[in-house]
């Protein structure tokens, strides 16, 4: 870094039409990219409804957009108990772009939260259609957003691994799982029938 | 007056002359030995590479045509805030386990060196952004780290997911493989044990055999997952 009272003047320019920030001549990769993410960024500043223009502190959330995650996840999960699992993969599938899509500066732990059960939602409505493959990939991602209290989503990876016939790899996951949710009956049970499976082979 | 009649002033001097030069040149050479501890500290690699966001930002800012409007301004000041906390992050780790080496021994006092310099100029940077954003909204410098570092893990957040379902096809396109493997043994070994073995054709039949035993495991194992299939 250099020394606090230098800088070094980068060869970057503004199209006045746009605002759009844009490297002048031949540039590094490293500043392209940055340029993208910093033109994204004010794009998303520019739609903050604060009086400053500044993003606002965390804490108190937009309630708007968890408003209408909350309603793509009760119309999924309504889909799912009639049995209309595609139709429920589709809604989850809108409610976790909905909730991917907060600005960067919404509370990371909400976007953990509501991405995690979503997630395991839709692992659920895959396994439902006999999906192993998606819903592992689902549930995996699921237990990457949330470790502890998601014991759901842990199982539900373990068994479509055992569906797809992974019994080595469903039985270090499970491992994994009861390191975290040592309690959970289902685990246990899903760690029994590994061993089952694995004993008469 | 007696006691300064009695004084040659002259020889008086030599002592004094000695002290002063001595003096003198202790500071000369002081003087010396910090320019170059100063050069030598300076000319060390330093502990991070260039901020980028903190050019990119000081360098709209001295964009004189047409200037630059403070919505931009305020985007690159938050860019450079979370490369901020990325390095102070970066910092906290490094220093615990720094002190533990150089304790030790492990590590050249050059290390640790450059990694105070790092320290100090992290502090100023932070002073700097704090600053900065109180010019642009009033109080604005002490929400900005906490916006930066939420999107510093909103960032992270997002890419470990991509990286993570952008195996989803791949896993689906594995698991439709094997299934219709599965499935093509399972009914092959079905046709087996229906069809009578052909007689007279021994050499035909130990074929058969040992197509047989080839797909015995993975014959075996459809013959499970047909059962657990059952079960939901």
């Amino acid at each position: 870094m250099e020394s606090p009272d230098t800088f070094t003047l980068l060869p970057i320019q503004m199209d006045p039409a746009s605002k759009a920030i844009s490297a002048t001549g031949p540039s590094s990769n490293a500043l392209t990219t940055e340029l993208k993410a910093l033109n994204a960024l004010h794009k998303s500043l520019l739609g903050v409804d604060t009086p400053t223009g500044t993003p606002p502190p965390p804490v108190p959330v937009n309630p708007k957009r968890s408003a209408q995650i909350g309603k793509l996840r009760e119309s999924g999960n309504a889909s799912f108990r009639k049995g209309d699992h595609v139709n429920a993969i589709r809604m989850y599938t809108l409610a976790i772009e909905m909730a991917l899509g907060r600005p960067g500066w919404e509370p990371s732990g909400l976007v953990r939260e509501e991405v995690s059960g979503l997630l395991s939602n839709r692992a659920q409505a895959n396994m439902a259609q006999q999906n192993w493959g998606e819903g592992a990939v689902d549930a995996e991602a699921s237990v990457e957003m949330q470790k502890g209290n998601n014991a759901k989503a842990w199982w539900r990876r373990g068994r479509c691994l055992v569906e797809m016939g992974r019994i080595d790899e469903a039985e270090s996951w499970v491992k994994q799982a009861l390191e975290v949710q040592s309690t959970e009956q289902d685990l246990l049970s899903l760690r029994e029938e590994i061993e089952k499976r694995k004993a008469g082979k | 007056m007696w006691p300064f009649d009695a004084i040659d002033w002259v020889m008086l001097l030599v002592p004094f002359a000695y002290i002063t030069v001595l003096v003198g040149s202790l500071f000369v050479f002081l003087g010396i030995y910090r320019r170059r501890k100063a050069v030598k500290a300076a000319s060390l690699e330093p502990w991070f590479p260039p901020h980028l966001q903190r050019n990119v930002y000081l360098s709209l800012l001295h964009m004189e045509n047409p200037k630059v409007p403070d919505s931009i301004l305020k985007a690159a000041l938050l860019r450079r805030a979370t490369e901020d906390i990325h390095r102070i992050v970066q910092i906290r780790n490094a220093k615990q386990a720094l002190q533990v080496l150089l304790q030790r021994g492990s590590v050249g006092d050059d290390l640790w060196q450059r990694f105070q310099r790092a320290e100090k100029e992290i502090e100023e940077e932070l002073r700097d952004v704090v600053t900065e954003a109180n010019a642009f909204a009033p109080n604005w410098g002490q929400t900005i780290f906490q916006s930066a570092s939420e999107m510093a893990q909103n960032t992270h957040i997002r890419d470990r997911l991509t990286e993570i379902l952008a195996t989803a096809p791949s896993e689906k396109e594995w698991w439709e493989k094997r299934k219709a493997t599965i499935q093509s043994d399972f009914m092959k070994e079905l046709d087996d044990e229906k069809s009578p073995r052909r007689e007279g054709h021994v050499a035909k039949g130990s074929d058969d055999d040992a197509v047989i035993v080839e797909a015995g495991g993975p014959a075996d194992k459809a013959g499970k997952g047909k059962k657990k299939k059952g079960k939901h």
